[in-house]
C-alpha cells in the first residue's frame, strides 16, 4: 500500500478523491441542485444496490467458470446451461416441496453431479485439447438448451421468495433529508436481495479461505499456476479436477435458483449468464476468484447504472469496460500473465 | 537484404559494418522473475565476426541471456547495443531485421509447413512484402535463396516434406538453416549439438566453422568438444553472473573452471 | 505442394499439359453439376437450398481462413457479415425510409465492405491481445455486444425490427432476387471467395499466417510482426464474410438483430467444424449439410417421431458426434476413408510402397 502510494502519487491521489466523492454520494443527503440534474438520490442508490446484488449473482456463476478455466483450461461454454438447469430444477423443487431453502442443497448436488459426469466422461477424455473441449461444450449447450425448451417450454418461470425474506428492509443509508422538518428518510430495499448479497459474500470468503488455507486449496492454486508440476507431483489430479468441476457446476446451479428469485427464467437466460461470466472473467482475470468478484461487481454496477441513466447504451458500457481492459491489461485486472 | 545467398559455399552476403565498435554490447543486464534473479549485472561485448561460447551449468542464465538479447524478454535493467544501436526495448522482429538471428534449444519450427516453406518464411521475414498476397513465381529470388539454404544443410531430399514428420537431427539442421536466412550479421546458437549423433556433430562443426568470417556468433553448448572448437573466446556464467572470460585453452586449463564444470565428467 | 511447386522434377511432364488438364475429373463433374443445376432444379432448391448454402459457406470460409491458417477460432464472423448487411440496408434503399439513406449501389457496396473491414480490424485488434482459447471467449463477447447494441440502437440500426425490403439493385436489367439469377450470383461469389482463399494459402501472407499458427514466437524471431499479421488476417477474412452477409440480406430482403444473434454466430462455427476447418472446401460442405438438415428437418424429425421443433437438438447431437469422433469434420472422414481404400488397394494388388 505504502509502496503503491510512493510509486504512483498522482494515481493514488485520483483514487482517493474518487473514493471520497463516491462515499459522499452514497452517505450524504444530496443538495437540491444535484438532485435536479441527476435525479433523486433514491434512484442512484437503488441502481447502485441493484448493481451490487446483480454482481453477487454474476459472481456465483462466474466463480465456477473461472476456477474450471484456471485449473483445467476448459472454457466451458455450457456453464450457462448449468445455471438454467439449476434454476428450472429449483423451481420444480420449490413448488413441489414448498421450501425455497430445500432447493439449494438438492440443486447443488444434482447440478454438481451433471458437472462431474461431464468432466469424467467427456472432458477428461480429451485433456489438453482445449479447442476440442470448447467445441464439445458448445455442442452440449445446444443440446441442453433444446432439451430444456422441450421440457419446460418457452414461458418464463420465477420462484417466489419465502415469507421471511419478502418485503423491503430499511438500510442505514439516507434516502432523503427534509431540511425544513429535519426528518430523515432511510432507504428501503428488498430484503431477499440483501440476504443473497450477504450469502454470496460468505460463499466468496469461504472459497477464498478454502483456496488459501487448506491442503486442497494449495493443490488447486498450484495447479492453476503450473499444471505440469502438479501432474508430476503424483497427486491424484483427476480427483482434484472432478472436485472443482462439480463444485463450479453446483455453484452455477444454485445461482440459477437465485436468478429465478431475482428475475425470471426463460430460454435464452443460459446464453445471457454465460456471456456475463465471460465478460466478468475477461475483466477480472482468468482463474482468479478475487478477480471474478471484482469483475462481477464492476459489470453488475455498470449494467445497472447504464440501465438507469443511459438505457440505450447500457450494453455499450459493459463492452467498453471489457475493451479497455483487453487493450490495456489483456490478462484481466487481477489475472496473471501467461 | 533481398540478395540471393549461396550458403553451399557459405559466402553469405553481409552488410558492411563499421570498422570500429562492437557487434553486440551488453551493459549491466539483469533479469528477474518475481524474486528470482535469472541473470544479474551481465556486461559483455562481442566484436564483429567474433565467435564466442557461453558456458555454464543448467540454470546459469544462458538461455535467459539469449532471450534478453533477442527481445523475447525485456531485461529488468541494463542496456543492449547491436552494432552501435541501442536496441534494449526493441521488439524481437526489429532486432531480427537488423541482422540478429537465433536458434532454439528445443526445435522451434513450423510443423504444419514443408521444409522449403519453413526456410522460405525465414527469408521472407527479413525482406519486404511480408504481407503480399501474390504467390511467388518459380524463379523468385527468395525461393531460390531458400532452396540453396535447404541444400546447405543437406535437406534437399526432404524439402517438400512436412517438418512435423522429420527426424530429430534433420529438425536441428533445419533450425540452423532458418537462422542463416536473409543476411545475418550475428547469430545466437542455443545448444545446437544437443541430441545429435557423432556424425551429425561433425557436420555441425563443419557448418559453423565455414560460416563467412563477418558473421559473429555466440554459442551455448554443453559439449566442450564442439564448443571449444568453433570459438575464439569463452565466457563462463555461474548463477546468473559472469564468472570468467578468456580464450578456449585458458578456460580449459583454469583450475577453478575445471573444478566447477569440466571435472564432473561432462558428455 | 510447396513454394515452387512447378519447378524441377515434375515440371517437364506437367508443363506439357495445359493447366485445365491437370484438374482432377471429380472437380469437372462438380463444376458442371453446379453450372447446369438450374436446368433440373426447381426454384426452391436454387434459391433456398443452394443460395443459402453458398452464403453460409462464404461466412464459414472466413472463419476457416482465420482458424485453419491462423489458428484463431473467431465467433465474430457472423457479426462482420451482419455489419456489411446492415450497411447495405442503412446506406442503400430499404422499407425503413426514416433511417435508410437510399444511396446508389456503387457507393453502398464498397462502403459496406469497407466499414465491415474496419469493424473486423478493430474487433480483431482487441481479440489478438490474447491467444489461443481466449480468442473464442473474447470474440463471442464482442459478437454479443454488437447483437445487443443493434437491438437497442434505433437511430442507426433501427433496433428490434431492423430493416425490411432490402433488395439488390436491378443491375444490367436483371432481377437478382429471381431464383436462377440469385443462384448464379451466389455461385459466382462463392467460387471467387473459394479460389481467392486457395490462392492466398500459398502467398507470402498466407504462409506467414500458417507460420503464426504453428509457432508465433518463432515467427517474431524471424522478423515478422505477429500481431500485425493476425489483425490483417481479420481484415482480409472480413471480405468473404461481408460478401456472404450482403447476399444474405438480399436473399431474405431484410436484416434484424436476430440475424446476427449468438446462435447464428455459433451456427457458423458449427458449419465450419462439421465440414472441416483445415481446407477451404470444408465450410461449403458443412453449410450444405446444415441447410439440408434445416430445410428438411420436418421430414427427418417426423420420420423419427419427433416434433419439428427439435431441429436444434439434431444439430447439437450431430455437431457433438463430429467433434467427438472426427475433429477434422466430414472432410476428415472422407480423407480417412480414402486412405483406407488406398491401403486396401495396395494390399490386394500387392504394389504397396
Amino acid at each position: 500500500m505504502d509502496n503503491f502510494i510512493k510509486q504512483y502519487p498522482y494515481w493514488s491521489l485520483t483514487i482517493i478523491v474518487l473514493v471520497a466523492a463516491f462515499l459522499w454520494l452514497v452517505l450524504a443527503p444530496w443538495p437540491p441542485e444535484l438532485a435536479a440534474s441527476w435525479g433523486r438520490k433514491q434512484i442512484f442508490l437503488n441502481a447502485l444496490l441493484g448493481g451490487i446484488t446483480l454482481g453477487a449473482l454474476y459472481f456465483l456463476v462466474a466463480a465456477g467458470f473461472t476456477l474450471i478455466f484456471g485449473l483445467m483450461r476448459i472454457v466451458n461454454l455450457a456453464h450457462g446451461s448449468l445455471f438454467l438447469i439449476g434454476g428450472y430444477l429449483g423451481y420444480e423443487i420449490a413448488t413441489a416441496s414448498g421450501s425455497w431453502l430445500l432447493a439449494f442443497p438438492v440443486v447443488f448436488i444434482v447440478v454438481g453431479l451433471i458437472g462431474l459426469l461431464m468432466q469424467r466422461f467427456i472432458f477428461s477424455k480429451m485433456e489438453g485439447e482445449e479447442l476440442r473441449q470448447t467445441l464439445v461444450s458448445i455442442g452440449l449447450s445446444i443440446v441442453f438448451a433444446d432439451l430444456m425448451l422441450w421440457w419446460w417450454g418457452g414461458q418464463s418461470y420465477s420462484i417466489l421468495a419465502p415469507q421471511f425474506l419478502q418485503g423491503p428492509m430499511e438500510l442505514p443509508l439516507v434516502s432523503n433529508f427534509n431540511a425544513a422538518t429535519g426528518a430523515v428518510t432511510w432507504l428501503r430495499y428488498p430484503s431477499v436481495r440483501i440476504w443473497i448479497l450477504i450469502a454470496a459474500i460468505v460463499i466468496g470468503i469461504a472459497m477464498w479461505l478454502v483456496l488459501n488455507r487448506t491442503a486442497l486449496g494449495t493443490l488447486i492454486r498450484a495447479g492453476v499456476d503450473d499444471r505440469e508440476m502438479l501432474a508430476a507431483s503424483g497427486v491424484r489430479i483427476q480427483l482434484v479436477f472432478l472436485t472443482v468441476f462439480g463444485f463450479g457446476a453446483g455453484l452455477a446451479g444454485i445461482a440459477g435458483i437465485i436468478g429465478a428469485t431475482f428475475q425470471s427464467l426463460s430460454p435464452g437466460e443460459d446464453t445471457r449468464f454465460l456471456l456475463a461470466s465471460l465478460v466478468v472473467v475477461i475483466v477480472g482475470g482468468m482463474g482468479s476468484i478475487v478477480g471474478a468478484a471484482l469483475g462481477a461487481l464492476i459489470i453488475g454496477v455498470a449494467e445497472q447504472m447504464g440501465f438507469v441513466y443511459a438505457p440505450t447504451y447500457s450494453v455499450v458500457f459493459t463492452f467498453l469496460i471489457m475493451a479497455a481492459v483487453l487493450a490495456f491489461r489483456p490478462q484481466g485486472l487481477l489475472g496473471m500473465r501467461r | 537484404m533481398n540478395a540471393p545467398v549461396a550458403p553451399s559455399r557459405m559466402n553469405l552476403p553481409g552488410s558492411s559494418h563499421a570498422a570500429s565498435g562492437n557487434a553486440l554490447e551488453l551493459r549491466g543486464i539483469s533479469k528477474t522473475f518475481g524474486a528470482l534473479a535469472a541473470i544479474s549485472d551481465v556486461t559483455l561485448s562481442v566484436k564483429p565476426g567474433e565467435r564466442r561460447a557461453v558456458l555454464g551449468s543448467n540454470g546459469a542464465g544462458k538461455t535467459t541471456l539469449f532471450n534478453c538479447i533477442t527481445g523475447d524478454f525485456l531485461p529488468t535493467a541494463g542496456l543492449i547495443r547491436f552494432f552501435g544501436e541501442d536496441v534494449t526495448v526493441f521488439p524481437p522482429y526489429e532486432r531480427i531485421r537488423r541482422g540478429l538471428r537465433r536458434t532454439y534449444q528445443i526445435s522451434s519450427l513450423f510443423s504444419g509447413l514443408s521444409v522449403l516453406d519453413n526456410v522460405y518464411l525465414a527469408c521472407r521475414g527479413v525482406s519486404r512484402n511480408r504481407f503480399s498476397l501474390i504467390r511467388p513465381r518459380a524463379d523468385d529470388a527468395l525461393v531460390n535463396a531458400a532452396e540453396m539454404l535447404v541444400e546447405a544443410v543437406h535437406l534437399t531430399g526432404e524439402k517438400d516434406r512436412l517438418v512435423g514428420e522429420l527426424a530429430y537431427g534433420q529438425q536441428r539442421q533445419l533450425e540452423i538453416a532458418l537462422a542463416l536466412s536473409g543476411a545475418p550479421r550475428f547469430v545466437l546458437f542455443d545448444e545446437p549439438a544437443a541430441g545429435l549423433s557423432p556424425t551429425e556433430r561433425r557436420d555441425l562443426i563443419h557448418i559453423l566453422t565455414s560460416l563467412p568470417s563477418h558473421i559473429g556468433y555466440i554459442i551455448i553448448e554443453h559439449d566442450m568438444d564442439v564448443a571449444l572448437r568453433v570459438v575464439e573466446s569463452v565466457t563462463m556464467m555461474h548463477n546468473g553472473r559472469i564468472f570468467k572470460e578468456g580464450r578456449p585453452e585458458e578456460i580449459e586449463d583454469d583450475p577453478e573452471v575445471q573444478e566447477l564444470y569440466l571435472g564432473g565428467g561432462h558428455g | 505442394m510447396s513454394v515452387a511447386d512447378h519447378i524441377p522434377r515434375l515440371a517437364d511432364r506437367a508443363e506439357q499439359r495445359m493447366w485445365f488438364e491437370r484438374i482432377p475429373t471429380r472437380w469437372w463433374v462438380v463444376g458442371l453439376i453446379l453450372l447446369f443445376l438450374p436446368v433440373v432444379a426447381n426454384n426452391f432448391w436454387l434459391f433456398q437450398v443452394m443460395g443459402w448454402t453458398f452464403i453460409l459457406g462464404m461466412i464459414g470460409l472466413s472463419l476457416m481462413f482465420l482458424a485453419g491458417y491462423g489458428g484463431m477460432v473467431s465467433l465474430l464472423q457472423m457479426s462482420i457479415a451482419g455489419m456489411a448487411g446492415y450497411m447495405v440496408a442503412i446506406l442503400g434503399p430499404s422499407g425503413v425510409l426514416n433511417v435508410s439513406l437510399g444511396l446508389s449501389w456503387w457507393i453502398v457496396l464498397p462502403a459496406a465492405f469497407l466499414i465491415a473491414a474496419l469493424f473486423a480490424t478493430i474487433a480483431g485488434a482487441l481479440a489478438v491481445r490474447t491467444e489461443g482459447i481466449y480468442t473464442i471467449m473474447i470474440t463471442l463477447a464482442i459478437a454479443a455486444a454488437f447483437f445487443y447494441f443493434t437491438r437497442q440502437n434505433y437511430s442507426v440500426f433501427n433496433g428490434y425490427s431492423g430493416f425490411n425490403l432490402v433488395l439488390p439493385p436491378q443491375l444490367f436489367g436483371v432481377n437478382w432476387r429471381d431464383p436462377v439469377a440469385f443462384y448464379y450470383l451466389t455461385l459466382a461469389s462463392a467460387t471467387l471467395c473459394y479460389f481467392a482463399v486457395v490462392y492466398i494459402e500459398r502467398s507470402p501472407f498466407g504462409l506467414a499466417l500458417q507460420g503464426v499458427r504453428d509457432n508465433p514466437r518463432r515467427m517474431a524471431a524471424l522478423g515478422f510482426h505477429v500481431t500485425a499479421h493476425r489483425v490483417a488476417a481479420y481484415a482480409l477474412a472480413s471480405i468473404f464474410a461481408s460478401a456472404g452477409g450482403i447476399l444474405l440480406v438480399w436473399q431474405n430482403a431484410q436484416i434484424a438483430p436476430g440475424t446476427i444473434g449468438i446462435s447464428s454466430a455459433i451456427d457458423i462455427l458449427v458449419v465450419a467444424v462439421v465440414g472441416g476447418m483445415r481446407r477451404p472446401l470444408g465450410p461449403f460442405i458443412g453449410a450444405f449439410i446444415y441447410v439440408l438438415l434445416q430445410v428438411f428437418s420436418a421430414d427427418i424429425l417426423g420420420f423419427f417421431g419427433f416434433s419439428v421443433d427439435r431441429f436444434k437438438l439434431i444439430i447439437g447431437i450431430g455437431f457433438l458426434a463430429i467433434v467427438l469422433f472426427s475433429p477434422d469434420g466430414v472432410l476428415g472422414l472422407w480423407d480417412r476413408w480414402r486412405a483406407q481404400l488406398a491401403a486396401r488397394n495396395a494390399a490386394t494388388t500387392g504394389d504397396g510402397a
